[in-house]
């Protein structure tokens, strides 16, 4: 009994040690997208709160918390109260198996990749069920739009994981990042790289592919009718959704916890400073063609989801096993 | 213990969401009871160690099957009154199917008893491992058929929506991506009190 108890507290504090950084990174990044633009855009960003700033998402934070939760009295109240904190539930549950080094992970599964594939999927249902139980038409037709475009963008980051998973031969993340000890597969499938962060973009709903919160046409899309925290917890995930797929791109290409070449000053560094590094860069460029790229029309989306990646990474998915079988490569 | 005890959890939760599916007035409610059904399915087979299998039921059950449900229900103006049909009418086919289904259940768990090489060969790696090693192999023509059966399925749903209307206006991306400045802008200098000669 002390030993399952005990198990269970390593557990519990092990969940902890990876939701807070997490958190907090949320608030960094907010921060972070601020002074980015602000810098693109030849202003200051934020500057008041705090040394440079640096305060000012937990000063939002705390706004959004004192304020008024607003429930439209036509709308289905349970489903209206429930999307925001799935939404975020399933954006942190996805890191139970993201490992950071080769032995720190919560869950280490045979199918870890798959875990996170099906839950990145099951992210759509939140912003549907938002846009749906909010009974008004803005909403809604965010709701329809997200609907649409997670469904197009998940078609080619599944054969982009199925181009990993060949050169790999296992589901295992662990696996998949130690067999980028000698190269990054970022060189090799260079275009496969190039298309998984683009459908990145598309997959956590940021621009150029944010058509389900077009401030132009819908007013703010799937979230328009929420208010204070439950509007809060929308703009939580949106962000840990972000530092989620940032993760998974170093872990699929960037060689996750390893350093560039492995020689003697940069071998010695902890493998979580590479890993946090990583990300970092991705993340930047996530920001980078927010403020570089003009938002898609809908029509333009689809066409390149269906028309271009698809048939792109279908082709690529039969040349690398083509590839690996003809000259013996293959895994096991 | 703790095996059992989550199997007969996830099983009575199954049941349950299944009968909401019913029962539940609104359409957008079944579809979402219809998700935890298929979630609860999802659990039950990871409990019986297919994790590879239930992650590719949620995948594509709940990941992509249900949301399209969820966008055609959405989407179809019903008034809830009205959905109190006769169900009375659907008894005999929900009957046939629910027996077809038992009959198999049976036929695996009474008369099909000699699985102790299947046993032997599930133990010895993992699921997915297996999987990969049989279906392009050993069921490779049904595998390739049933692939077949849902491209025609695909192909017949396109051709029985697809109308072609000549009135609409469609974009072509090729020309419009080959356009340069030149040929829609023109500049022309214009002498003071001449005007623009058209040419």
């Amino acid at each position: 009994m002390t030993s399952l108890s005990f198990e269970l507290t390593i557990g519990i504090l092990k969940i902890f040690s990876f939701v807070v950084p997490v958190l907090v990174s949320v608030a960094l990044l907010v921060y972070l997208e601020r002074k980015v633009l602000g810098a693109v855009q030849l202003r200051k960003g934020p500057n008041v709160v705090g040394p440079f700033g640096i305060l000012q998402s937990f000063a939002d934070v705390l706004k959004l918390l004192t304020k008024e939760n607003l429930l439209p009295s036509s709308s289905n109240k349970f489903l209206f109260i429930f999307a925001p904190m799935l939404t975020l539930i399933l954006s942190l549950i996805a890191w139970a198996v993201i490992p950071i080094s080769s032995t720190y992970v919560i869950a280490n599964i045979n199918i870890g990749i798959l875990y996170l594939f099906a839950v990145s999927s099951f992210g759509v249902y939140g912003v549907i069920i938002a846009g749906w139980a909010s009974n008004s038409k803005y909403p809604f037709l965010g709701a329809l739009r997200s609907a649409a475009q997670m469904i197009s963008y998940e078609v080619s980051i599944g054969f982009v994981i199925i181009t990993v998973l060949i050169c790999v031969g296992s589901l295992n993340l662990i696996d998949i990042v130690e067999s980028q000890k000698n190269m990054w597969f970022a060189i090799p499938l260079l275009p496969m790289f190039v298309i998984f962060i683009i459908s990145a973009l598309a997959e956590t709903n940021r621009l150029p592919f944010d058509l389900p919160e077009d401030e132009a046409t819908l007013v703010a899309g799937f979230f328009t009718e929420y208010s204070s925290i439950s509007f809060g917890l929308f703009f939580l995930a949106e962000y840990a959704n972000m530092i989620l797929m940032s993760s998974l791109t170093v872990i699929l290409f960037l060689g996750g916890w390893y350093p560039p070449i492995d020689i003697f000053p940069l071998n010695v560094i902890p493998g979580i400073f590479w890993f946090v590094i990583k990300v970092f860069l991705i993340l930047f460029v996530f920001l980078w063609v927010r403020a570089t790229f003009p938002r898609y029309r809908y029509d333009q989306l689809m066409r390149l989801g269906w028309k271009i990646f698809l048939p792109f990474t279908l082709i690529w998915v039969v040349i690398t096993s083509a590839f690996l079988f003809y000259f013996g490569l293959l895994p096991n | 213990m703790f095996l059992v005890g989550s199997f007969f959890l996830f099983a009575a939760f199954l049941i349950t969401t299944c009968i909401f599916v019913i029962f539940s007035k609104n359409p957008v409610n079944s579809v979402l009871f219809l998700v935890l059904a298929f979630l609860n399915s999802t659990f039950l087979f990871i409990l019986i160690g297919a994790e590879f299998v239930g992650i590719i039921l949620a995948i594509v059950y709940i990941g992509a099957v249900a949301i399209l449900f969820l966008f055609v229900v959405m989407m179809l103006d019903i008034q809830i009154t009205t959905l109190i049909f006769n169900i009375k009418r659907y008894i005999p086919l929900a009957l046939l199917f629910a027996g077809i289904i038992l009959a198999e259940i049976i036929y695996l768990t009474v008369f099909k008893t000699s699985k102790d090489n299947l046993d032997t060969f599930i133990r010895s790696k993992n699921n997915t491992e297996q999987i990969g090693d049989v279906l392009y192999t050993e069921y490779f023509i049904d595998f390739q058929l049933s692939g077949i059966v849902l491209l025609l399925a695909m192909i017949g749903a396109i051709v029985l929506t697809h109308v072609y209307r000549p009135t609409i206006k469609r974009q072509n991306i090729e020309s419009q991506n080959l356009t340069t400045a030149e040929d829609r802008v023109k500049l022309v200098k214009i002498k003071s009190g001449e005007g623009i000669k058209d040419d």
